[in-house]
């Protein structure tokens, strides 16, 4: 069996890459924060028993036989939501569908409060190996302000907890929280190290159509942290990771040196993925399909046999070319010249000559003819410059 | 054809008071189209009119019609229904004897049926009133028809009851128009007398220029002459619009057509011309029309400097089709090679805009309308200026003029205090009111012209919850003390964003506009000063801040898509941008000249 589809493999073009990558989501919470706006459902925790059968039938209807991953993301939502027994049912169906490669990264999103030992005994036993904690802040007035249920407290227990069983550790961070100063963001740094996580990601806060920190803001009642602070934050951020042993390897991505995730470069490197659950996206053939962004809907898709997916988008050569070009300025490292002209088939001076000499004038690139990447000034203003290469 | 049984008309009425409808159902009911071959407002045939639902160019029919066992031609000449078309209404109705008048049942008597009527009364044609969509679930028939006695003098008896939806009333119509309307009168023996009413290009015949006999007879063979061209040219084909072009072999007094003479320019064929007969010349030309009178000027230019050829071209090809509109080149240091366009008005304008990215795809930058003015030097010279670049140093200037239009509102009676608010901000003079029925008033305002084109009407509509209506006409220039004011942007004029503006107003307008700028202007690596000088002395300022952050924190699988689409959306917010000194303005920055700080 796996013999045949190995010939049919041989025989395809070379730029057909085996699909190695996976992404489960889980939508469960106990509430939305103020600032998500990602695929999930709060206090419909009746819904998980048909959510954990849909997604086995989702998969086994797009798998023919269990898949070899080396990587696998489990997001959310919040995984960790389930219970201890909906976990392992969920893990039990991963366990069926999809064989970790050896030193495979299986990662799984996970919240401080409410992360039990007996859910931190599931995922270790079902072979997960990297969790990545939603600390946020350490700062109780801050946490609150991002109506996050947890203490700075519950993140160190966790981590606590969790190291024995599962080592290597990412935590997120937020700055640009209203009423953060820059001083509270040092003291979330201070206390992030202190936990020796192998990886940490740094996001500013951003305001999502239809949150409701956006109406918030729209009518005044929150203020965005002023651009100059914001910048502040980041520059800190971009100083500080490092000298603490953090490498930079994307825009908000810091690791340890052989800790990058590894499931997230595969989305940067333009590399195929399957999706599964609510509001999922796979990459598949140049094809990028993302589900039904409803829980409900995706559900009743699932249970009537019909097809989860919402959107569709194949990209044109062109356009694939420069939605790489976008993502790979984004990683620390650049584009490559020869990579990039054989990943797409475009050469990037023809592509972007005018854009890119205008962002190297204004410092914003820089170009050693035959890398091209941000400089630091660069990261602070990305989207400004990325836009141009669209 | 014996003009007798001939009858030319016209349809007049008020924006979507029906007059398309209602036209469709007069070639329907005459089968001059078949059911099969209907369609909507067969009558327009411009996309661009087709999507706005109105009416631009005035364009002809032949209708066949049997009564009391005769057989009678009536011609329909079409018109414009927006106030920036009066000239091409007066085009059409100096081809008809008679008019429909259209007035919707419940919306009632409104500014353009006002204006349009009046035009008609002035040309001496006979009017049909005809109360129309008498079938809409909501009318106030009586009321409208007080309205039409008091304002145009229509008794009850003479209005006729029509809907062009479901056809009522359609063939009292046609009898109206045979037995209200005079036949034309005219000699099929004089010597030739037409009267040039439209021109098209056409691929293959070339021109065809649309004429209204007037005396004489006109046939294939014939040598015409243009009398004001001067030109001469041998008919080839001479025909009839039923409703696609039909060949036929004369036509005589009265009749309405087009020939086709092998002329192969446009410019050749001047609309309001009379044809003759090249050997034996009419003693007179006919009246003819007074030319179109430009009152908005934009500047077009293209975003990319090697398009200028190509916008000419596409220029030249639009005034072909369009006598009203006028171009010359000119330049600017901010936007380079352009040229400056005239137009009728703001509608007019809009339309060309929208053909031209329509039809040549060429991405250009339009600098805000502005109207014309007239400057009395100190040495006694009286200058046209259609550019605000173009107003010399203010020491020069003995007498600053601009163009003075009579307004015409009508509205619901509680509009009135709002409308008169807005008239007096404006620095309109009050002439007059006078109320149609118990709860509609028409008031007339004298204002400036540039006061009116930009957003009265939006104002309009705003304050009478989309009740009033409006119209005006120019009546002339009159001096007021207006300034040129500068814009200054990191301490550069640009001149393409130089307006003219009244002195008591300056400090008003310039502030909003640098408001309206620092909005439309995005941050650059530095900090940008945007000003608002009237001559070297800065009036107002904003300042737009050093872009510090911009970048996006997450963007993972599912991610991807939709950031790529925010960029995506942000660069077409940058898409007509023009470079200026190390400033980047995009194309809506100009337009917000437009801004009158009302709000």
């Amino acid at each position: 069996m796996s013999g045949t589809s190995a010939e049919i493999r041989s025989a395809e073009p070379r730029s057909t890459n085996p699909v190695r990558a996976a992404y489960l989501h889980i939508p469960f919470c106990k509430h939305r924060c103020g600032y998500c706006d990602f695929t999930l459902v709060a206090r419909r925790d009746d819904l998980i028993p048909a959510y954990l059968d849909a997604l086995e039938l989702e998969i086994s209807r797009a798998l023919p036989e269990p898949l070899e991953v080396t990587t696998l993301f489990v997001g959310g939502g919040t995984p960790t939501h389930l219970s201890a027994s909906e976990l392992s049912r969920f893990f039990d169906i991963v366990a069926r569908w999809f064989v970790f490669t050896e030193g495979a990264e299986v990662s799984v999103e996970a919240n401080p409060w409410g992360l039990t030992n007996d859910k931190i005994g599931v995922l270790a036993d079902a072979g997960i190996n990297r969790v990545s904690l939603g600390a946020q802040s350490f700062d109780a007035a801050l946490l609150q302000q991002l109506e996050r249920d947890h203490t700075a407290a519950d993140i160190e227990s966790a981590v606590e907890r969790l190291r024995p069983r599962i080592p290597n550790l990412s935590l997120d961070l937020i700055f640009g929280i209203p009423g953060q100063s820059l001083e509270l963001w040092n003291d979330t740094l201070d206390r992030a190290f202190a936990l020796r996580p192998t990886h940490l990601s740094t996001y500013g806060l951003t305001f999502e159509k239809g949150t409701a920190f956006w109406s918030r803001r729209e009518h005044g009642a929150l203020a965005q942290t002023p651009d100059e602070l914001e910048r502040a934050m980041y520059a800190t951020a971009m100083d500080r990771l490092p000298a603490a042993g953090y490498e930079q390897y994307e825009l908000s991505n810091f690791a340890r040196r052989g800790f990058a995730c590894r499931h997230n470069q595969v989305y940067w490197a333009g590399q195929p993925y399957h999706g599964f659950g609510p509001g999922a996206a796979r990459y598949l053939n140049g094809r990028r399909d993302v589900n039904h962004r409803s829980v409900t809907a995706w559900l009743r898709r699932i249970q009537s046999g019909q097809s989860p997916v919402g959107t569709t988008e194949e990209l044109s050569p062109e356009d694939r070319a420069r939605e790489a070009a976008v993502i790979g300025l984004r990683r620390v490292p650049g584009l490559n010249r020869t990579r990039f002209a054989q990943q797409t088939g475009f050469a990037l001076d023809v592509l972007f000559g005018a854009a890119l000499q205008k962002h190297r004038q204004r410092g914003w690139l820089e170009d050693d003819g035959e890398q091209i990447r941000l400089t630091r000034e660069g990261r602070f203003v990305a989207d400004s410059v990325v836009v141009d290469l669209l | 054809m014996d003009p007798r049984f001939i009858r030319n008309f016209s349809i007049i009425a008020h924006i979507d008071h029906g007059k398309s409808t209602l036209a469709d159902q007069l070639l329907l009911q005459t089968g001059t189209i078949t059911e099969r071959e209907f369609r909507d407002q067969i009558l327009d045939d411009l996309d661009v009119e087709r999507e706005r639902g109105i009416t631009v160019k005035a364009r002809a029919v032949s209708l066949r019609y049997r009564y009391k066992g005769q057989e009678y031609e009536l011609n329909l000449v079409d018109t414009p229904g927006h106030v920036d078309f009066h000239y091409e209404v007066s085009r059409s109705l100096a081809a008809c004897e008679g008019a429909l008048l259209l007035v919707d049942a419940f919306q009632g008597v409104q500014a353009q049926t006002v204006a349009n009527a009046y035009a008609a009364i002035n040309g001496n044609l006979t009017i049909i009133p005809c109360l129309n969509k008498v079938d809409l679930p909501v009318t106030r028939i009586d009321e409208v028809l007080e309205e039409m006695q008091t304002v145009l003098g229509f008794t009850d008896e003479e209005t006729l009851r029509t809907s062009g939806k479901s056809g009522i009333g359609v063939d009292d119509v046609l009898q109206a128009l045979v037995e209200r309307v005079p036949c034309p009168s005219g000699n099929p023996t004089d010597p030739l007398r037409a009267l040039v009413f439209d021109s098209k290009y056409d691929n293959f015949r070339g021109v065809m220029t649309y004429i209204r006999v007037m005396e004489g007879t006109i046939r294939p063979g014939m040598k015409i002459r243009f009398m004001k061209g001067g030109t001469n040219h041998e008919v080839l084909e001479v025909g009839q619009f039923r409703p696609n072009n039909v060949k036929c072999d004369e036509l005589g007094p009265g009749q309405v057509g087009y020939f086709v003479a092998g002329i192969k320019q446009l410019t050749a064929v001047h609309v309001g011309d009379t044809v003759t007969e090249a050997g034996r010349i009419a003693a007179e030309p006919l009246p003819g029309y007074k030319s179109p009178q430009q009152m908005v000027f934009c500047g077009m230019y293209p975003i990319d400097a090697t398009d200028f050829e190509k916008l000419r071209e596409e220029l030249q090809k639009m005034s072909l089709n369009d006598a009203s509109f006028s171009f010359v080149p000119e330049t600017s240091d901010a936007l380079g090679f352009g040229f400056r366009c005239g137009f009728l008005g703001m509608l007019h304008m809009e339309i060309i805009q929208q053909r031209l990215e329509k039809e040549a795809a060429i991405d250009l930058i339009q600098t805000a309308p502005n109207v014309t003015y007239e400057l009395l030097m100190m040495d006694g010279a009286v200058n046209r200026v259609d550019n605000p670049q173009d107003v010399p140093v203010s020491g020069n200037i003995k007498e600053f003029r601009e163009p003075v239009v009579k307004v015409n509102f009508i509205i619901p009676a509680d509009g009135i205090g709002p409308i008169m608010q807005l008239c007096n901000d404006r620095r309109g003079i009050y002439k007059s009111t006078e109320y149609l029925g118990p709860t509609r008033a028409q008031i007339v305002y004298e204002l400036p012209l540039a006061e009116v084109i930009y957003d009265m009407h939006d104002k309009l509509k705003s304050v009478t919850r989309g009740y009033g209506t409006m119209d005006y006409e120019i009546i002339g220039f009159r001096p007021a003390d207006l300034v040129k004011m500068d814009i200054l942007v990191k301490g550069n004029k640009v001149d393409a964003l130089a307006t003219i503006v009244h002195r008591a107003q300056a400090e008003k307008r310039g502030r909003s506009l640098c408001k309206r700028l620092k909005e439309e202007i995005s941050k650059h690596q530095f900090e940008i000063p945007i000003q608002a000088a009237l001559s070297s002395r800065v009036i107002a300022r904003e300042t737009i801040s050093a872009l510090r952050k911009n970048v996006t924190a997450k963007c993972y699988g599912g991610d991807i898509t939709r950031k790529r689409k925010l960029w995506a959306k942000q660069k077409e917010g940058k898409k007509r941008l023009k470079q200026f000194g190390e400033v980047e303005i995009p194309q809506k920055a100009f337009l917000s000249v437009l801004d009158t700080g009302d709000d």
